[in-house]
């Protein structure tokens, strides 16, 4: 297939272009409590051309670029007639020309283990079974949950020689835990592993009943006020997203952030000063880049920026590829355990937890919280923490503690100072 | 366009017969899509081909002895059909029941399959297609330059995009055929104060096409104002206060408060409180909700992804809840007839209850915006939702929106305050409303998630709404 894109390319006089070949396997199961509600499978195959058209305008080289979406029963006729279109749609959207990537050529690279070798509906029937099997809390219970397989063929090939491809596989989904009594509650958790994680999906589901047992005993009294916030696990990984995006090329070249490599992205930092570094988790980006960890804050300062390759290279850079995982390389100055010592409001869920890199503001309502107060943990429901990043990272103290997940590795917790929080009293 | 369908038509008939003879239910849903978006910001012109789209593919359903089982695909010809059948008895059927040790289906009756035929194309003044990439860009530009004019505006991002797609639904009784096009768009105005970047939006959306870019120029100057206004906005102080809640505002509520409560294959999972509350008072009587296809937006269909004829359903009358939206899985299980929400992100994706065009009535009292304002002590204006997320079980509120304007003696005060998190117990925000202005408006420029994913389009809104709100 790739030949005959390739052949009517050429016939098209058509001289700068990527294809994108992804062939997607998945099993799916859908519970609700024990019992099975659906089944699904899926096998698609796709292929999208980039093609790039190259015009001068007042001595300036400019170029403009557009997707075709081609499937394999196609004919000829209809591959080139979306082709054709899409080169003439790129001839109106013309930007500042940059050049390709380097030439990258690799054997296809397959990840080796249980999500890419085995049946997926077999993996999928161990993930369910693992959560059903942690199912054992005297108060609360699994409510439904969802088990999504997916294993993926990815090829890029492009003009410039391009012709890289590799075989990855993930696993995720999400559950529902409900309690009862005293109050009947649910909390929702989404979960995502590279390969069958029985250990981990057991361990999480276990918390989560925990959380639900308490948010159900959790008391409505949380008074407005500004408190010393700890922020946990994922609703942390959604906070490091503020760096990742505000030292990204397409954030910085139309001047939505104003970082520069050896800024002080965290303001003179009183206490901890934040080191992260972008986790290549794909051998190769979309535009074919070989990808591999990037360090992009250092002590609080910015060490590089990242992206694709037009917004790296207008910005006089190498293009790094995109990523999907962030690890905190700080190792933490306090135990979690020691900050819930003092009085502070640690937060462990939110109905839905945000950042905004442009304004730095973060926030959510939140599901559960513990109140210490007075040497007490209370468990507390309700109410939103209103925080603006760009003053709360000056006072941020990470857990010695460690939390992975699919996009983020690092510290489980975070103390915040002073943060807005809006009761229910 | 979209006559591929046609031509795979008497195929898809030719499959379902196939599947028959060995299910007790089969169907198949056939999308063909055709999207684009076009984008303008400092960063660059952009296009491409991903639009609203949910792809152009294929998704069979059958039920055998344990349940509902599905297969989605992306390839289809008559050949293809043995191939087809194969995957589904081999795969989805034997190999997905054969892992399931010790574990029971849950047990659900065969959706019904009355007899039913269709075939609708929606309507609109401009196909965009016909209008072309450069004059939709220069259109954009147009507008961007609008924005960029207003004083201290750092960048205006505009964009518009459509998604045209034919849907074919074949079962043993049903043929259904529909031709729709949804066309959204948005003005974002960027201003910078220090460090932080405030951003003030506008979306637009319609059943129809590129008309909406004369409705966009409109709002370019106002949607930059609103950007400059925030750079002296301050923060919240936290408490409960009277507000007014603007049309985008009232349908964030809707949608997010209390129509992913009503979505009954919550009910199903004992997920939602509102199972509990049929025929009660859950609002003042001021409040009346819908959804479905009674109004045209970015959510108007005539048939759902299961192959149900979508209607007008009533969810609340008067303050008193009459019923939920239902698709036809949830629906067998429940004993109800389905309301035509059953909805898929795409042909790859499981079908859910999901919300279309869903808002409060205009009330009939229908008083302005300035008595509203005239009868607030000390309070606040609402607008520019963001976002917000769903608590079924609980009615617990989570809404965001960028601009509350304080409002003291019955007047503006000019003050305002950015961003603010409202939050509290659903019944309470909606018995507390006490006042409605009378014309509803309606817009489906975002998406909408169950839980955190399976993003459809959908549209929500209402009148101007007065009620008790906590805000953060």
């Amino acid at each position: 297939m790739i030949e005959k894109i390739k052949k009517i390319l050429s016939e098209c006089g058509i001289n700068r272009w990527r294809i994108n070949e992804v062939k997607e396997e998945s099993a799916e199961l859908f519970f609700v409590k024990h019992q099975l509600d659906t089944r699904r499978i899926k096998d698609t195959h796709k292929f999208v051309v980039t093609v790039v058209r190259e015009s001068e305008k007042d001595g300036k080289k400019l170029s403009g670029s557009m997707g075709a979406n081609i499937i394999a029963s196609m004919t000829e006729q209809e591959i080139k007639a979306e082709i054709e279109s899409a080169y003439y749609a790129a001839q109106f959207a013309m930007n500042p020309d940059y050049d390709a990537p380097e030439k990258e050529t690799s054997e296809c690279v397959c990840k080796k283990n249980e999500l890419t070798e085995k049946p997926l509906a077999e993996s999928a029937g161990k993930m369910a079974a693992a959560i059903f099997s942690a199912d054992t809390s005297e108060h609360a219970y699994i409510n439904s949950t969802e088990v999504f397989c997916h294993r993926y063929f990815k090829r890029v090939v492009s003009s410039n020689g391009t012709d890289v491809s590799f075989i990855d596989a993930v696993c995720k989904g999400d559950y529902v835990v409900q309690c009862k009594e005293p109050e009947d509650v649910e909390l929702i958790n989404q979960y995502q592993y590279d390969d069958v994680n029985v250990d981990a999906i057991k361990e999480g589901v276990k918390q989560y009943l925990d959380y639900a047992y308490d948010r159900a005993r959790a008391q409505k009294t949380l008074k407005s006020g500004k408190y010393d916030v700890v922020i946990c696990a994922d609703n942390l990984a959604e906070i490091m997203t503020y760096y990742t995006e505000k030292s990204a090329a397409d954030m910085i070249y139309p001047h939505y952030s104003s970082w520069n490599i050896g800024d002080d992205v965290q303001n003179d930092a009183k206490k901890d000063k934040v080191d992260l570094t972008l986790v290549a988790t794909a051998p190769f980006s979309a535009d074919g880049i070989r990808m591999k960890d990037l360090q992009i804050i250092k002590d609080g300062k910015l060490t590089a920026i990242h992206g694709s390759t037009p917004f790296c290279r207008y910005l006089g850079l190498k293009p790094t590829g995109n990523f999907s995982k962030t690890r905190c390389d700080n190792q933490g100055s306090e135990s979690f355990e020691d900050m819930k010592k003092k009085p502070c409001l640690v937060a462990v869920t939110f109905s839905d937890f945000q950042t905004d890199a442009m304004s730095g503001h973060f926030g959510g309502e939140i599901r559960l919280a513990y109140l210490v107060e007075d040497g007490k943990i209370t468990p507390v429901t309700g109410g939103s923490v209103n925080g603006n990043l760009i003053e709360a990272q000056q006072n941020v103290v990470f857990s010695t503690d460690r939390y992975v997940s699919a996009g983020y590795e690092g510290p489980y917790a975070a103390k915040f100072e002073n943060v807005s929080v809006a009761g229910v009293e | 366009m979209f006559e591929k369908l046609d031509i795979v038509k008497p195929a898809l008939k030719n499959l379902v017969s196939e599947l028959r003879k060995k299910y007790a239910y089969a169907s198949v849903l056939a999308v063909q899509d055709d999207s684009r978006a076009w984008r303008i910001n400092r960063a660059g012109k952009r296009i491409n081909n991903v639009g609203l789209g949910g792809g152009s593919g294929y998704v069979v359903r059958v039920f055998d002895e344990i349940g509902c089982a599905e297969y989605s695909f992306n390839e289809f010809s008559e050949e293809k059909i043995p191939e087809i059948v194969k995957a589904i008895d081999e795969r989805v059927a034997h190999q997905t029941a054969n892992i399931l040790d010790g574990i029971k289906p849950l047990p659900t009756p065969i959706p019904s399959d009355e007899p039913a035929t269709l075939k609708k194309v929606s309507g609109y003044a401009i196909d965009p297609r016909e209008l072309g990439d450069e004059k939709i860009l220069e259109k954009l530009d147009a507008i961007r330059n609008k924005t960029l004019s207003v004083d201290g505006i750092l960048d205006a991002m505009v964009n518009v995009s459509y998604r045209k797609f034919r849907k074919l639904f074949i079962s043993e009784n049903r043929d259904l055929d529909q031709t729709v096009m949804w066309t959204n768009g948005a003005i974002v105005a960027l201003a910078l104060r220090g460090e932080e970047v405030k951003d003030a939006y506008k979306g637009f959306s319609q059943l129809g096409g590129a008309e909406i870019l004369d409705r966009m120029e409109e709002f370019a100057t106002e949607v930059a104002n609103k950007a400059i206004e925030l750079l002296s906005s301050e923060q919240m102080i936290p408490g409960e206060y009277d507000c007014i809640c603007d049309p985008d505002t009232t349908g964030m509520i809707v949608h997010e408060a209390f129509g992913h409560g009503v979505e009954m294959d919550m009910f199903v999972k004992d997920r939602a409180l509102a199972a509990s509350f049929i025929d009660e008072r859950v609002a003042s009587d001021l409040v009346t909700m819908h959804d479905g296809n009674a109004v045209d937006d970015s959510a108007t269909m005539w048939f759902d992804d299961e192959g149900t004829l979508t209607s007008d359903t009533v969810v609340i009358n008067g303050g008193i809840l009459k019923k939920g939206m239902c698709d036809a899985l949830s629906a067998a299980r429940l004993g109800v007839k389905p309301t035509g929400n059953g909805r898929r992100e795409s042909y790859e994706r499981k079908v859910y209850t999901r919300m279309t065009n869903t808002y409060f009535e205009g009330a009939a009292q229908n008083v302005t915006l300035d008595e509203m304002i005239a009868s607030i002590k000390y309070g606040f204006l609402l607008e520019s939702p963001s976002s917000g997320m769903e608590d079924p079980k609980n009615w617990g509120i989570q809404c965001m929106v960028t601009t509350a304007r304080e409002i003291k003696d019955g007047k503006l005060t000019g003050k305002i305050f950015s961003p603010i998190v409202l939050t509290g117990y659903v019944p309470d925000l909606l018995k507390s409303v006490s006042m409605m202005s009378g014309q509803l408006v309606t817009c489906g420029s975002g998406y909408c998630g169950k839980g955190y994913k399976e993003w459809v389009k959908v549209s929500d809104g209402g009148p101007y709404m007065k009620a008790r709100i906590r805000l953060g």
